[in-house]
């Protein structure tokens, strides 16, 4: 079974690149795949982390150790002295800044946190695709997107129609 | 369950139909490992499928199940894909991933999104992307009469040739039937007439077919009457204070209200309203057509205090209209709650306090044993009785409630 430490659960999680992380169970949990395994009691002593470079798994268990509810269990964050409010504010700040990555590591990140299910990092690394796609016209999304209109010149016309008239 | 099962079996057997062993890309697997652990964890739990990876390794690592991965379906990605920057894009994320940005995106957006290339279109179009927009937007005003008109307009549209036409390659057929399986209780209302013209088909405006979005559009573009009812019709006109009517609906998006088409009374003719707010209108909350009398269910439980909509008409030919009023005590009852008989009674008082006391329209007596529609033609006539059980229903009432009292 897990190791105890400091009275904290400790799970280690592996790469495929061959490095081991080792967290709290309940840094662990914050990802519901994980956490179904754990649950099943289908870990051990250790999970491999098949799809998930060293790199990125180290940044995603990064923002685990940042979101997982504060009870005693981070430390840094947890304080009885800072106000809720003030939390989610330095909260909303530190992922402001560790989202500031380029294109293709927020890639590996949002299929990161897909695969490992964990909401609050899907909703933040997808947060900049959104808004690319609300902000920009049909073209600079496609250019964004690296996809071709290949619609023929018929069918581009009534999408046009179709887009003219509502939402306005 | 099912649902997950065909899916899995999908994908394994286009995982089967492909040597994949070599390019097989490990980022793309969540999909089908999502599928697999939900699937595979719930028939034997995960022990099963652990150290496919790692029992060789002769560790105690327990891995996480490995499942094969299977490319997405995009037939056309190599004509979609200008790869010359390297730069990875959206359309190479895992499924889920892609569709968990596309659920987030607003109608408008998502639209949007469908507009970019044919394989973005179907995957924008899919209606579990918009049921939940319908719902959020359309879901308070739109019952079964109504999805019974959104498909005799479909089938009507289509027999005319008018309807989806051009671009809607979206695969039709492919969508679920899901508005035949919400399939009605009651007939089309009998005044409203399947629009012949087809609308959209030539005019522009959206694609016309069975999915959710097609109808989503069709709503917002003013293009689609409905059937649904308004609360104190014809802008609160004093006849109609505290009365919830039949009516055709088509959304005005400039002004985010409503045109009303109201059906006509004897020799009136259609009368028109527009500008109907959201919170005047409702979807009907029974299959009662307007022009049939509601069999009322609850006459036996009535009590005073009680709720209730009654069907009220001025005379036989005219439809309808469901009236707010409460259930009062009789005249021989001084309503101490102690020695109150009056649920005992066959006698039900109905109050319709909006109306000044001693107006003819104030009260009105119903046999609780053979109540039927009573009335004559020079105060209206009663017909069936709904009891309010809902509070929303009951508060929706209270904020009508007009600031005179009516004579």
């Amino acid at each position: 079974m897990a190791t105890r430490e400091a009275g904290k659960k400790m799970i280690m999680l592996k790469s495929p690149d061959g490095m081991e992380f080792e967290v709290e169970e309940a840094v662990a949990m914050e990802s519901q795949t994980i956490r179904k395994m754990i649950e099943d009691d289908c870990a051990d002593t250790a999970i491999l982390i098949p799809n998930i470079n060293s790199k990125i798994l180290s940044r995603v268990i990064e923002y685990c150790n940042k979101h997982v509810p504060t009870t005693g269990a981070t430390g840094a964050a947890a304080s009885d002295t800072v106000a809720p409010a003030a939390l989610a504010e330095d909260l909303k700040i530190w992922d402001a800044e560790f989202i500031k990555v380029n294109r293709a590591t927020r890639f590996d990140l949002i299929q990161a946190a897909s695969y490992l299910n964990i909401k609050g990092l899907l909703d933040l690394t997808s947060q900049t695709t959104i808004d690319t796609i609300s902000d920009n016209s049909l073209e600079e999304i496609r250019s964004f997107l690296s996809t071709k209109n290949d619609y023929l010149p018929e069918e581009e016309q009534t999408i046009r129609r179709e887009n003219q008239w509502a939402f306005q | 369950m099912l649902a997950l099962v065909a899916t899995f079996v999908f994908s394994c057997l286009l995982f089967l139909s492909k040597p994949c062993a070599r390019d097989m890309r490990l980022f793309l697997a969540s999909i089908s490992q999502q599928l697999a652990l939900s699937l595979l964890g719930f028939l034997a739990g995960y022990r099963l499928l652990g150290g496919v990876a790692s029992r060789a390794t002769a560790t105690a690592v327990d891995a996480m199940p490995l499942m094969p991965s299977f490319k997405r379906k995009r037939p056309a990605a190599k004509l979609e894909t200008t790869d010359t920057t390297g730069e990875p894009s959206v359309l190479d994320l895992p499924e889920l991933a892609i569709d968990c940005i596309l659920a987030k995106l607003p109608p408008a957006e998502l639209r949007n999104m469908a507009a970019v290339s044919r394989s973005m279109r179907e995957r924008c179009r899919s209606d579990h992307l918009w049921e939940r927009h319908m719902s959020d937007k359309w879901g308070s005003v739109l019952g079964t009469a109504a999805r019974d008109e959104w498909r005799s307009y479909l089938s009507s549209s289509t027999a005319a040739g008018g309807g989806a036409s051009g671009c809607g390659s979206a695969g039709s057929g492919k969508h679920r039937r899901w508005v035949a399986a919400l399939s009605c209780v009651c007939p089309v209302v009998s005044w409203m007439r399947p629009r012949a013209d087809g609308g959209a088909g030539t005019s522009g405006g959206p694609v016309l077919d069975d999915s959710i979005m097609s109808w989503y559009l069709h709503l917002e573009s003013s293009e689609f009457w409905f059937p649904a009812q308004v609360y104190n019709r014809e802008h609160g006109h004093v006849g109609f204070m505290m009365s919830c009517y039949d009516a055709e609906l088509s959304y005005d998006f400039r002004t985010d209200t409503f045109h009303a088409r109201y059906p006509p009374h004897g020799r009136r003719t259609v009368v028109l309203e527009d500008g109907v707010q959201w919170d005047r209108v409702r979807a009907p909350p029974v299959g009662t057509l307007a022009h049939d009398l509601h069999a009322s269910d609850c006459l036996h439980e009535l009590r005073p205090g009680d709720n209730i909509e009654i069907q009220w008409r001025r005379n036989k030919e005219f439809p309808y209209g469901w009236w707010y009023g409460v259930v009062g005590h009789l005249e021989s009852c001084d309503g101490n709650e102690h020695f109150c008989r009056c649920h005992l009674s066959d006698t039900v008082v109905l109050e319709f306090n909006q109306y000044t006391p001693g107006s003819r329209w104030r009260q009105s007596l119903v046999n609780r044993k053979d109540h039927r529609e009573e009335g004559n033609e020079s105060d209206g006539f009663y017909g069936g009785i709904r009891k309010l059980q809902d509070k929303d229903e009951i508060s929706k009432w209270k904020q009508l409630w007009p600031t005179d009292i009516l004579e």
